[in-house]
């Protein structure tokens, strides 16, 4: 029942230009309001019905979304929920195309369910894998952007759900290993339609915890539809976006919630968690002893090698005998000595030599071998002449009249004799 | 001879490493000989004291390896 507006008017033609002065007639508001829904175009929406109620042809319905806390009412024809083959009911997942109604009368607008149809679980299950490929096509599953999880964590954020077998599970298995292991842990819906804004939270918390370097997201095992949060877009975003390494540890080894492929660490279960997130400590301190002992082992090599080098440069002869210094100088002049008296002693026996050569040749110019042939010199003896003066060798007669004291030196000595005159003729 | 204890006071500020490459080179210049008597004397000396600041610092490094040995569960 729409009624056209009049073209020319006084009216402000927007509802911005109104004011108390120059308001607009209500109905305009209202046909204004009518056309704006009108034109709104019908959509498929996906919720979880919550109420269900029946009168004759009509249905009225409430729709919940199924992660958030906002619901519709809507009102369909009994006859449009009647074409599906499984009778919708409370709790029920759904589709439903919708479409905004707007009543000009009253004023009413309502949501009119033009079609709907129950999610099965091959429709959950399929949405789930078209969501992973999107997902890992968009390289958030890349193993380039996997965080390696600290060896021994400051502290261990855990995301788990109220009492929780799970929650046990984690926390016993990490102190047998690491009795000293700490935790900061968030309790949270872990299935149902608050769970992916309370894990969200959480974790956006522990993710800017100072002390937290890890985070544990840990449930235990459930129908598909309990662990369908840990496949929701929103919150798989909010893992990937994180920078804390986030360990998922969601149900049994054959559940796979996409949480698996976005963690930094799957975890079968959280038993299985708590033994990679936390190194076993006694293992760990027997290699940090191992590793102390070849440390001290090195270093004293290193010594005791150092004091060896010492002890064989200590050894050597300069240093451990140095009195070498003195001795072999020592040596150096009792040699030069021994040359010494050698070169002299040589010096004299030559000269000895000589001079017994020397001697020789006197005594062989000396007229001692004439004397012993025996030939006897005749000299002039006149009375006592000063020592070393010549006397006179007689050659002739005439030298020695008769009377002359003479000399004669025979082979054996001298005797004196005095010239008797007498000439003999020479011999011919 | 008091002026050869002077050249030797440097020695108490080396370290192992250089004490003992400077006794490596007294050893090696004294048995290649050459060097005077009074240089021969004075080296001989050096290499004593420098020895011995060897010692000094072997034996320091072994007190604290013994000390750290009765001492294990303190210090990280």
């Amino acid at each position: 029942m729409s009624e056209e507006v009049a073209a020319a008017t006084t009216l402000p033609a927007t509802a911005a230009e109104t004011s108390p002065d120059n308001p607009w007639p209500l109905q305009l508001l209202s046909q204004k309001l009518k056309m704006h829904i009108d034109r709104a175009p019908s959509a498929w929406v996906e919720g979880q019905v919550i109420e269900l109620n029946r009168r004759g042809t009509n249905a009225y319905l409430t729709l919940r979304d199924i992660d958030a806390e906002i619901s519709l009412p809507a009102s369909a024809w009994t006859k449009v929920l009647d074409r599906q083959e499984i009778p919708l009911e409370r709790g029920s997942r759904v589709v439903a195309l919708l479409k905004a109604e707007f009543w000009l009368k009253t004023g009413r607008l309502n949501m009119s369910v033009k079609d709907i149809r129950p999610v099965g679980l091959g429709d959950l299950l399929a949405r789930i894998e078209r969501l992973r490929h999107a997902l890992a096509a968009e390289g958030l599953f890349s193993d380039a952007r996997k965080k390696r999880l600290p060896l021994l964590p400051h502290r261990i954020g855990l995301i788990t759900g109220r009492n929780s077998d799970a929650k046990k599970d984690v926390l016993r298995n990490a102190a047998l290993r690491w009795p000293a292991v700490e935790f900061e842990i968030r309790e949270v819906a872990v299935q149902g339609n608050t769970a992916v804004a309370q894990v969200i939270a959480a974790l956006r918390e522990l993710d800017a915890h100072p002390e937290v370097d890890v985070i544990v997201i840990a449930r235990g095992g459930g129908a598909l539809e309990d662990l369908l949060p840990f496949s929701s877009e929103e919150l798989i975003r909010a893992v990937s976006g994180a920078s804390t390494p986030v360990v998922s540890a969601i149900g049994h080894e054959a559940d796979r919630p996409i949480l698996d492929d976005v963690a930094d660490l799957r975890a079968s279960t959280p038993t299985d968690a708590a033994k990679r997130i936390v190194p076993d400590v006694v293992e760990e301190l027997a290699r940090v002893r191992q590793a102390r002992d070849q440390l001290r082992r090195g270093v004293t090599r290193l010594v005791e090698r150092e004091a060896d080098r010492l002890a064989s440069l200590r050894s050597r002869p300069v240093l451990a005998s140095p009195e070498v210094m003195v001795s072999s100088r020592h040596d150096d002049v009792e040699r030069l000595k021994g040359r010494a008296q050698a070169a002299v002693t040589t010096a004299v026996v030559r000269a000895a030599d000589q001079l017994a050569h020397l001697k020789a040749q006197v005594r062989a110019l000396s007229p001692q071998k004439t004397l012993d042939r025996g030939y006897a010199v005749v000299q002039l003896a006149d009375g006592h002449p000063a020592p070393g003066t010549r006397r006179d060798v007689v050659r002739h007669p005439d030298q020695a009249p008769s009377g002359t004291p003479l000399t004669v030196r025979v082979a054996g000595g001298r005797f004196t004799a005095e010239s008797t005159g007498g000439q003999e003729p020479a011999e011919e | 001879m008091t002026a050869e204890t002077k050249p030797n006071a440097d020695i108490e500020a080396l370290s192992y490493e250089e004490a003992r490459e400077q006794l490596v080179g007294i050893v090696t210049r004294l048995e290649t000989g050459g060097a005077s008597l009074e240089e021969s004397l004075a080296l001989w000396e050096r290499g004593e004291a420098l020895a011995k600041r060897c010692e000094q610092w072997l034996e320091g490094a072994r007190k604290r390896l013994a000390a750290a040995r009765d001492q294990p569960s303190q210090a990280g």
